[in-house]
């Protein structure tokens, strides 16, 4: 499996350099937008990727298990250039936030502070080896979650039977067992999914989506998706950079700004609801989930989502990206933001079918392999 | 254009030692990077392009950080980043012999720090968008004078006769002393209109607030804009625009300089709050604006220098006959569309007592705190507002 990275890389952890002995500044001479996908490593990792804004972990399942740190790496302990690496044999799950490191191992869950040189782990907790809670992904842990602001952890009803979380900017978004999603945190951007504005402090069941089964969740800065059984994609929360897939004033008031500076643009601004209307409609925020449209229409087998940007595989090996595109996280060469979901060509132009997606807040993460022909 | 840059060359620190950068440990150290190697090119050789990119991305970062949590939630540390960010872009474009359209650009970028960001260095960022402001004044030629709305004419009579009931009308009276101001007034919270009070201000005399006025000061300064014509609707924006923009694209056809042009009344002196409280908005639209019957958690004087508005008071000891919003965010404002009451869904609404007026230029209401006011302009309209406690 092949790691590929594109977007924001200030701090140079969407690549990882071959030859080492680089300063350790963020000069210019370095690509801070990386637009089109870059190949994370010469050989083939078999882990998985967690990225903050400004570094990247990799984590190796292989022999070595190891967590390799990218990016800005002032004040960690081994105070070299390039990667560095923590040792954490036996780790089988990695996430990292702009402050800490988080790292789960069948036996505990620790919790490193990056911005300190520490020889212990800031938090931590034993868990019971022969729990049923052992295939548990962070940051969901026994008994509940961990965040990197403090508290570290914070308990979860065992009846809402957790299956996968994912923590946005300031909103949580759950998916259970049974496949109903749960969320709760700020709602001022209507991330949370029920239809208004207010913040919630429990995990609150998003009623609109009752009845159908969800098969996986993600949480972006202010937006939150869902994947349905069948495949298709539920969104909600902030459009300002179109990261909804729906249309956004904001993007063609720009695309218009470059064309004709003397033209109007549309009237009708809907905030809420989605309604239909008979002028052009613009989305700022969707408080209610929506349906987005993929065209051409397709299954969506995993998505991930970054501050203001969406991306997601489809079943066929597709890759396709929507919202912020200013630090080329969207993989087209450009760096313009769309709200309309786009299939990023490098992919299928490389014969390379895509598996996974993993988004940093600025930047974006595909594991591709090579096309098989039968 | 280099006699520009001399200028923010001087109002800048003289060297990178000298220019703060402390932040508490609210900011990542990533974020601190950032910033000291914008202030590191800053004194460097480093090309504008590069210098304007990364002043982006800590101005990119921190403008998301603005948007996290309520308003008052939102940690002064990071509008202090937004600030620096800004300061670091609007510096690097006008270093290598700016055209208009970047200077333009930089005072854009400073107006969103003075709207968004905390007070940095002095207010280092309102020195620099002054100098700006002088530099795209040269570059401008002179304008037409066909834009003139008279301000200086001021009505004796109402032009708006018959409009107000007199036994209803908020009574007025003429520079009171500020023993009888307080006694009578502000001690048992009775609105009154001034009258006379603002006749030394600058906007009437020296500098009399017209469109053309309005442009050559104050013209590309990016001001918050209320679209919508009441914020009660649900295609109410708020946007932000140059004075320039919002006057071409609503008139026809936050800005120091203007406050040069007004003056605090004396009577705010009667409160509790420092003169650093009180909270100064100017108000310019067009006729037919109106903003829905609401009220404030702060006393206010609303001054009137161009054009004039109708404005009805409601006492707070009637505000259950005025059915305000149940929700949080407007639980301040009243369901009812006071020129245009629905009788079945608000019956208690004619009932309710009020006084009403015509603000003309030269008036000061005194709106109590938590008095409901409904205001509509009846013309284009330029006011100016004083919140205090």
């Amino acid at each position: 499996m092949r790691w590929f990275g594109f977007g924001f890389n200030a701090f140079t952890q969407t690549y990882v350099q071959e030859k080492s002995g680089e300063e350790d500044s963020c000069s210019s001479e370095r690509e801070v937008k990386v637009s089109v996908p870059v190949e994370l490593h010469s050989h083939a990792l078999r882990g998985r990727i967690s990225a903050s804004w400004s570094r990247t972990a990799s984590l190796f399942l292989d022999q070595d298990q190891c967590v390799y740190l990218a990016g800005f790496c002032a004040s960690i302990s081994s105070g070299s250039s390039g990667p560095v690496t923590v040792d954490t044999s036996g780790c089988k799950d990695a996430i990292i936030s702009e402050t800490h490191l988080s790292l789960a191992f069948p036996d505990r869950i620790e919790s490193w502070d990056l911005q300190s040189k520490n020889e212990a782990p800031s938090w931590r907790m034993e868990i019971n080896t022969q729990s049923e809670n052992s295939d548990l992904k962070l940051p969901l842990v026994p008994g509940g979650y961990i965040s990197s602001k403090s508290p570290v952890f914070h308990s979860l009803s065992s009846h809402l039977q957790a299956k996968s979380l994912a923590l946005g900017g300031e909103h949580a978004v759950l998916l259970t067992v049974a496949g109903a999603v749960y969320t709760w945190g700020q709602g001022s951007h209507g991330q949370l999914g029920h239809g208004g504005l207010v913040p919630e402090e429990e995990p609150r069941t998003v009623e609109a989506l009752w009845g159908m089964s969800m098969r996986s969740v993600a949480a972006g800065g202010w937006h939150s998706i869902c994947i349905g059984d069948g495949g298709d994609l539920y969104v909600w929360g902030w459009n300002e950079s179109g990261q909804l897939g729906l249309p956004s004033r904001g993007l063609r008031k720009t695309s218009q700004q470059k064309t004709d500076p003397q033209e109007e643009p549309p009237s009708k601004v809907s905030t809420c609801l989605g309604e239909e209307l008979h002028e052009e409609v613009f989305i700022s925020i969707q408080a209610f989930p929506a349906l987005v449209d993929v065209s051409p229409p397709c299954e969506i087998r995993t998505v991930s989502c970054g501050s203001r940007h969406t991306a997601a595989v489809t079943t066929t090996g597709c890759l396709y990206t929507w919202g912020w595109g200013e630090y080329g996280q969207l993989g087209h060469q450009t760096t313009t933001s769309l709200d309309e979901p786009q299939c990023v060509e490098f992919f299928s132009s490389q014969n390379l079918h895509v598996v996974d997606v993993v988004c940093g807040p600025w930047n974006t993460f595909t594991a591709a392999v090579k096309k098989e022909v039968h | 254009m280099t006699s520009l840059w001399l200028k923010i060359s001087a109002a800048l620190p003289p060297n990178e030692e000298q220019f703060p950068l402390t932040f508490s440990d609210k900011v990542p150290l990533s974020v601190v990077e950032m910033l000291k190697l914008a202030r590191k090119q800053l004194y460097g050789n480093t090309t504008s392009a590069s210098q304007i990119l990364n002043a982006q991305i800590i101005v990119d970062y921190s403008w998301e950080r603005l948007n996290m949590g309520t308003w008052r939630d939102v940690d002064k540390e990071w509008r202090r980043v937004y600030s620096y960010g800004c300061l670091f872009k609007a510096v690097a474009l006008c270093r290598e012999n700016p055209l208009e359209e970047e200077i333009l650009q930089a005072i854009r970028t400073c107006d969103m720090a003075l709207l968004m960001g905390a007070a940095i260095m002095e207010n280092l960022l309102q020195v620099i968008v002054c100098i700006l402001q002088t530099g795209i004044r040269k570059l401008a030629k002179e304008e037409d004078n066909s834009e003139n709305i008279e301000a200086k004419k001021r009505r004796i009579a109402s032009p708006h006769v018959g409009l107000i009931k007199e036994d209803l009308s908020v009574p007025r009276i003429k520079c009171p002393s500020l023993e009888s101001f307080s006694a009578n007034h502000l001690l048992p919270l009775k609105p009154v209109i001034l009258e006379g009070i603002i006749d030394h201000w600058p906007a009437f005399n020296k500098h009399p607030w017209s469109i053309e006025y309005l442009r050559s000061v104050a013209g590309c300064r990016t001001v918050p804009v209320e679209v919508g014509s009441r914020y009660t609707d649900e295609d109410w924006s708020q946007t932000l625009l140059t004075v320039n923009e919002f006057i071409d694209k609503y008139i026809l056809n936050k800005i120091p300089e203007l406050k040069e042009d007004i003056r605090i009344p004396d009577y705010c002196c009667l409160g509790e709050g420092d003169e650093d409280d009180i909270t100064v908005n100017a108000w310019f639209g067009p006729q037919g604006t109106v903003s829905p019957l609401h009220q404030d958690p702060q006393q206010n004087f609303l001054a009137q220098v161009v054009g004039s508005k109708y404005i009805r008071l409601y006492s707070p000891e009637d505000t259950a006959k005025l059915y305000p919003h149940d929700s949080q965010l407007l639980h301040n404002t009243s369901q009812v569309e006071v020129e245009n009451p629905d009788a079945e869904r608000f019956p208690e609404f004619v009932k309710a007592p009020y006084q009403e007026c015509v603000l003309q230029p030269g008036d000061v209401l005194f709106i109590p705190v938590k008095h409901w006011h409904y205001v509509r302009s009846l013309e284009v309209s330029f006011s100016v507002s004083f919140w205090w406690s």
